[in-house]
């Protein structure tokens, strides 16, 4: 036998022998053992990377922030003290006597002070400014800096109206550790983590007290889990509640505390923590958090307000100040006590705090929903911009031009007038549903837009989608088409408005009406229009050609293809509001188009510009039709449909309108514009049932309302100068002198004017001064010229 | 001494003959708007404008956008801010823009005959930009007439 053989055959004895005893236990032990260690180690490499991955990447998709329109002071504005105060209280400023830190003011008689906050506008930031307003009755008389100077213009920040939310429907904004207030911090170690500083992620000690406090109430009062634990459960984990999963979390504590420094980690929990929720929006992070309860930005919060603010953490909606007041208050009053006993604050200080109420704002400040059809507006305008991720993830700050202060009376203007005429017709409250857009001319920013009675529901938004038969609000596109063309159409132009047929092929026959079932013989055109004759009306288009309205009426800003029947002369197209809020603008700034628009600029989360809005005009009406479409629409108010608003308005306003009221009174529209603002507004029922009101009756009414809460300016058409006056029979549309019985004065185009009527006696005298200035050879020619017509 | 004269005389026409046509990255007018025009508004208005007018210096065109918008919204019916507007469309190279907001100030100048001058002047500038020398000769025209 050979040495090895013995050994070999030892061991292999010894082995086999082994495998049955205690030796294959260690065996097994130490393979298992083995492959555990590396599962185990794996794991924590794969939370390791997972850890870091996500608190080094985006960490949280950002909503974008909407903002309204800055309110801009300045001498000789139309703003009363209330509405300056209504405008700081929706800025959350505090009342104070000493005005003495940014997002205070006081008013004292005719005079307010404010110290507005800093902010980055899209061209730049702005530093905080104390200033004074001195006021006249409801017009602005004086600005003043603090130091007595004057001042010319001031621009307070903007509103947040709402946000777009991401995915999750967090809603976020973020802040700064270096800006968050000690208090806060130190209340919320206070409260949640004394040790913060001290361990490593996992706190025995804070444990161990936990337990102590829940053996010794006899129920669950405190868990043990850091901040860091908290963190890691909320921004990494589901909310399960296993062994493993807690597990999981310390062991996720522990990598992340390897990586990050303290600062770090508060900051991130600080931006995290879930403190409420409206619908299915959820409140994040203590900086949304200050301004959802208080409407003011964290760091001009006192003690009582962060106290509450920390107590939250615990259970939002248990807590929740707004639906549960008292439980707030104590849960305040246990934070509070807990600060007395870590030394963060003082017994007096706490005594000062407890005395206070819990100074929450009344409605949810800055909820998503404050402005929904005008959000959803924006929305829509950005889409062609932004992609939809973009949009509910980086954190962008849109600028809209959004007036809220005219919003909120606009709303109120729909909703009371609505109940009016619903009371004044014994309809059940409710039947009536409205749509309200409001514009300034010259640049074609919407001021407001209401998409339905129930303002803060986010419900079908009728400005932007309900489609209703435009009706008579198209007569101005026929009637423009015709007055392009002076050298067949004037305002003295004698229609037609005996009983009219005309055939379709493929098609019953169109036999208009009009609404008072008369027929009215031969009509000036601009009656017609006042009067939104619909046979004259019906006559004049077929004339003119279809094609040739359509063309005019995407030349204003329409871009819905319609077909090319003559129904749609008189209105048979159905479209929403702010289409119709786009044609009736190009009108109000005399002819030339802009598009409407709702947002002004945009920055990125960095506060830097990112992209501007310009503004962008176009000419499409000449001069001259421009200004005799204004004066027709002008009669439309003086003497036509729309005659009942001189009973609301100076007639020195000189407003212009249309009225519009579909088949069997359906659909009431007006759309009508002042000096400076225009305003389109719908009034139906959704489901289409006939209301009984004309356009004169239901939506001028509102109209009047919203107009009547504007600082309103004459409509002074341009007079172009190729534009003359003359004065016209109103039988027969023909030149008139004194000698005539019943005469208006119209403009012309120069060399339109008609020849004269046969009750003119002073036909020689045609050659007067007025004439004379313009054009003096060849009005023969054209005399001759129109008498044929 | 009369070919150094000659010389002169020849660069003075040449530059009395460009100065007009081809305005520099901010069309300088001459004589300068602020002596030229009565008070261009509320203060609000000025202050905006004197704002507007150094943005634009410093090449900061958005800037000055930005402000005369404002200062539209405070005195929509201001033919002068108006004027700027068109002004700065040119200097940015918008001449499509330019011609509109000239056009818009001109419906609103009235009686500023100086005002309506510039305005053409400006339209036909921008015409040649673009390339329609039969339209800057109208415009042209009109600046005369006014």
């Amino acid at each position: 036998m050979s040495k090895p053989k013995k050994s070999v055959s030892r061991k292999t004895r010894k082995k086999t022998k082994g495998r049955s005893g205690p030796s294959l236990m260690s065996f097994v032990f130490s393979r298992l053992a083995l492959i555990l260690l590396t599962a185990m180690v794996g794991y924590v490499v794969y939370l390791d990377i997972a850890v870091r991955n996500k608190f080094e990447g985006t960490r949280w998709p950002l909503p974008a922030h909407v903002y309204t329109r800055p309110l801009e002071v300045y001498a000789d504005l139309r703003l009363s003290p209330a509405q300056l105060m209504t405008e700081l209280d929706g800025l959350g400023y505090r009342q104070s006597a000493a005005v003495s830190a940014p997002g205070t003011y006081i008013r004292s008689g005719s005079r307010v002070t404010v110290f507005a906050r800093p902010f980055t506008f899209w061209d730049g930031p702005r530093d905080a400014i104390r200033f004074s307003v001195d006021f006249t009755g409801e017009r602005v008389r004086r600005l003043e800096l603090g130091s007595g100077s004057v001042l010319d213009l001031v621009r307070l920040e903007p509103q947040l109206a709402g946000s777009i939310l991401p995915d999750q429907h967090e809603d976020r904004s973020l802040v700064d550790l270096e800006t968050v207030p000690d208090t806060l911090i130190a209340g919320l170690l206070a409260v949640e983590d004394r040790n913060f500083y001290r361990h490593i992620g996992i706190d025995p000690r804070g444990i161990a007290r936990a337990m102590w406090a829940n053996v010794t109430a006899g129920r669950w009062v405190q868990g043990g889990s850091t901040l860091t634990q908290q963190l890691i459960k909320n921004f990494y984990l589901t909310s399960e509640r296993t062994i493993s999963r807690k597990l999981q979390e310390m062991i996720m504590a522990l990598l992340l505390e390897l990586h990050y420094d303290k600062d770090e980690i508060l900051e991130a929990y600080l931006n995290e923590v879930y403190l409420g929720q409206t619908g299915n929006r959820a409140i994040h992070g203590f900086g949304l958090g200050s301004l959802f309860y208080f409407g003011r930005p964290l760091k001009e919060l006192q003690l009582p307000e962060l106290a509450l603010l920390v107590g939250l953490i615990k259970g939002p909606s248990y807590y929740n100040p707004r639906v549960h007041p008292k439980r707030a208050l104590q849960r305040r009053e246990l934070v509070l006590t807990e600060m007395v006993e870590v030394n963060a604050v003082t017994e007096a200080e706490v005594r000062r705090a407890r005395d206070l109420p819990l100074g929450i704002t009344a409605r949810g400040s800055m909820t998503a929903s404050a402005y929904p059809a005008y959000l959803d507006f924006v929305r829509r305008q950005l889409s062609q911009d932004y992609r939809e991720e973009d949009l509910r993830s980086e954190g962008l700050r849109i600028f809209t031009t959004l007036d809220p202060y005219l919003q909120r009376g606009v709303e109120r203007a729909v909703t009371q007038r609505l109940a009016t005429l619903e009371r004044g017709r014994a309809m059940p409250s409710g039947t009536l549903e409205a749509a309200a857009v409001v514009v300034r001319s010259d640049s074609g920013e919407i001021l407001a837009l209401v998409g339905g009675r129930h303002a803060r529901l986010a419900g079908f938004n009728r400005a932007a989608d309900a489609l209703r038969p435009i009706g008579s609000l198209i007569k101005p596109v026929v009637y423009l088409t015709a007055l392009e063309d002076p050298s067949r159409y004037t305002l003295a132009t004698l229609l037609d408005d005996a009983p009219l047929r005309v055939q379709q092929r493929g098609s019953p026959d169109w036999v208009p009406t009009n609404y008072d079932q008369q027929f009215h013989g031969r009509v000036l055109l601009i009656d017609a229009l006042a009067h939104s004759y619909n046979v004259s009306t019906a006559r004049l288009g077929m004339q003119l050609g279809v094609s040739r309205v359509i063309e005019t009426f995407h030349r204003l800003g329409a871009r819905r293809e319609i077909p090319s029947f003559p129904s749609v002369l008189l209105g048979a197209t159905s479209v929403s509001p702010v289409e119709v809020a786009q044609i009736y603008l190009t009108l109000a700034n005399n002819g030339f188009r802009v598009p409407l628009r709702s947002i002004r600029s945009v920055l990125t989360q960095g506060q830097d510009p990112l992209a501007r809005y310009p503004l962008s005009i176009e000419q499409v009406i000449e001069p001259a039709p421009m200004a005799l479409l204004h004066f027709a629409l002008q009669e439309v108010v003086r003497r036509g449909t729309a005659r009942g608003l001189v009973q609301r308005f100076p007639a020195e306003l000189e407003l212009a309108g249309k009225t519009g009221t579909t088949d069997d009174f359906r659909d009431s529209w007006f759309a009508g514009y002042s000096g400076d603002y225009m305003a389109v507004v719908w009034v139906g029922r959704d489901d289409n049932t006939p209301t009984g009101l004309t356009g004169a009756s239901g939506a001028m009414q509102v109209w009047a309302d919203i107009m009547q809460q504007l600082d309103l300016h004459p409509l002074i058409a341009p007079r172009p100068d190729d534009l003359q006056e003359a004065l016209i029979d109103r039988q027969s549309g023909g030149y008139a002198d004194g000698a005539c019985g019943d005469t208006m004065r119209l403009p012309f185009v120069a060399g339109s004017i008609p020849a004269p009527a046969s009750c003119a006696r002073t036909v020689s005298k045609r050659s007067d001064p007025v004439r004379k200035q313009n054009n003096i050879g060849g009005w023969f020619k054209r005399l001759f010229k129109n008498f044929n017509e | 001494m009369n070919r150094r004269f000659f010389i002169l005389l020849v660069l003075f026409l040449t530059g009395c003959a460009t100065g007009m046509r081809t305005p520099g990255p901010y069309p300088q007018e001459t004589p300068a708007p602020e002596t030229q025009t009565a008070p261009a508004g509320p203060p609000a208005v000025v202050a905006l404008l004197d704002d507007a007018e150094r943005q634009a210096r410093a090449g900061q065109y958005a800037r000055a956008e930005e402000d005369l918008e404002r200062a539209l919204r405070i005195d929509p019916r201001n033919a002068g801010v108006w004027h700027r507007l068109a002004r700065l469309r040119y200097a940015q190279g918008q001449y499509h823009q330019a011609i509109q907001l000239a056009s818009k100030s001109n419906t609103l100048a009235n009686d500023d005959r100086p005002l309506r001058a510039r305005n053409w002047t400006l339209i036909a500038d921008a015409h040649d930009r673009i390339g329609n020398p039969a339209k800057a000769r109208a415009a042209r025209d009109k600046a005369i007439l006014d």
